[in-house]
C-alpha cells in the first residue's frame, strides 16, 4: 500500500516495482486515508510519506502500528534528519528511504522490512 | 541559506541536486550556460522556514517543464493542471535533496513550505536574488534556479551569476 500525495512518486514506484513481483494493492493520498483503508487492504507492506496534507505520515504510522503491531511500514521521505529517523524508529517503522529513491535501495529496504 | 555554508558551497549543492533530480525524475539533462529562459515562462517558488528566511525560485520555459512533465507522468501531452502539479512536485523533490545535502554539511535541519506555482516570472516580495544558476538543455530550452535572501536595502548585494562546470 502506497501512502503519498505525490503523483510523481506514484509513477516512480510503479516503474520501479514493475517486474519485481511486488504489486501495489492500494494508493492513499493522506494519513487519514491510510488509517481508514488499512483494515480493508491488510497490505504486506506500507510505504509512507511524511509531509502530506492533513495528518503527517509519522502520526499515521503510529496509529496504524498501535492498531496493528505487526504492520510493516517503510518511510519514504526527503526529511532525512536524525530526529525524524529517531521518531520513525521509536514508532516501530521498518525502514527509511530518501527521496528521490533508487531501485536497488528500495528493493533492499523492502526485503529487510518483510523479514519476520 | 545560512551562514554555516558559503555561497559557493550552496550553489554547488543546488547545482548537483538540480542536475540529479532533473535527470532522475524527468529524463532531461540540463547543463549550466548563460542563455536565460525565453518569454513563455512558468515559475515555482518555495520558502525555507524554521529559521531560514530564504527561498528558492525555479523559473523555466513552459515547453521545458511540459516536456519534463510528459516524461515523468508517461503522458504524450499534459494539461495546465498537470504542468502545475509536476512543477510543484519537482521542486519539492529538489528541495528535499538540497536540504538533505545541507543537513549533511551543517547538521542544521531545514524545512520548506508547499511550493507555489505562477504563470510568467515571479519575484518574491521583500527578497532579492543572491545568486542565479542558469541552465539549458539539448533543445535550447532553459531554466533558472534563483536563491533569494531578504532584501538588505538599496545598497544590497547584486545578484551573482555563478557558472560551474563539471560539478
Amino acid at each position: 500500500m502506497v501512502v503519498d500525495d505525490s503523483r510523481l512518486v506514484k509513477v516512480q514506484l510503479e516503474d520501479t516495482l514493475q517486474g519485481t513481483g511486488y504489486e501495489i494493492a492500494a494508493y492513499c493520498r493522506s494519513g487519514e486515508d491510510a488509517i481508514a483503508q488499512y483494515d480493508a487492504v491488510m497490505p504486506d507492506l506500507v510505504t509512507m510519506d511524511i509531509i502530506m496534507q492533513g495528518m503527517d505520515g509519522l502520526d499515521a504510522a503510529e496509529i496504524i502500528l498501535k492498531q496493528h503491531p505487526d504492520a510493516r511500514i517503510v518511510i519514504i521521505s526527503s526529511l532525512a534528519y536524525k530526529d525524524t529517523f529517531d521518531r520513525a524508529k521509536t514508532i516501530g517503522t521498518r525502514g527509511f528511504i530518501d527521496k528521490p529513491f533508487h531501485r536497488e535501495q528500495l528493493l533492499s529496504v523492502f526485503e529487510q522490512a518483510l523479514q519476520p | 541559506m545560512n551562514t554555516a555554508i558559503s555561497q559557493e558551497e550552496l550553489a554547488q549543492i543546488l547545482d548537483q541536486a538540480l542536475q540529479e533530480v532533473t535527470e532522475y525524475t524527468a529524463g532531461v539533462r540540463l547543463h549550466q550556460g548563460s542563455q536565460p529562459p525565453g518569454e513563455d515562462l512558468c515559475t515555482v517558488h518555495i520558502t525555507f522556514d524554521k529559521g531560514f528566511s530564504t527561498s528558492l525560485t525555479l523559473c523555466a520555459d513552459k515547453s521545458l517543464l511540459a516536456r519534463m512533465a510528459c516524461n515523468s507522468f508517461h503522458e504524450e501531452s499534459v494539461t495546465p493542471a498537470d504542468l502545475e502539479e509536476f512543477s510543484k512536485e519537482y521542486l519539492n523533490v529538489l528541495c528535499g535533496k538540497v536540504t538533505g545535502a545541507m543537513y549533511q554539511a551543517t547538521q542544521i535541519p531545514a524545512h520548506f513550505s508547499q511550493p507555489v506555482f505562477y504563470h510568467g516570472r515571479y519575484e518574491p516580495e521583500g527578497q532579492e536574488a543572491q545568486f542565479i544558476l542558469t541552465y539549458s538543455d539539448e533543445h535550447c530550452e532553459g531554466a533558472q534556479l534563483i536563491h533569494h535572501v531578504p532584501r538588505t536595502g538599496e545598497d544590497g548585494a547584486v545578484p551573482v551569476e555563478i557558472e560551474q562546470k563539471g560539478v
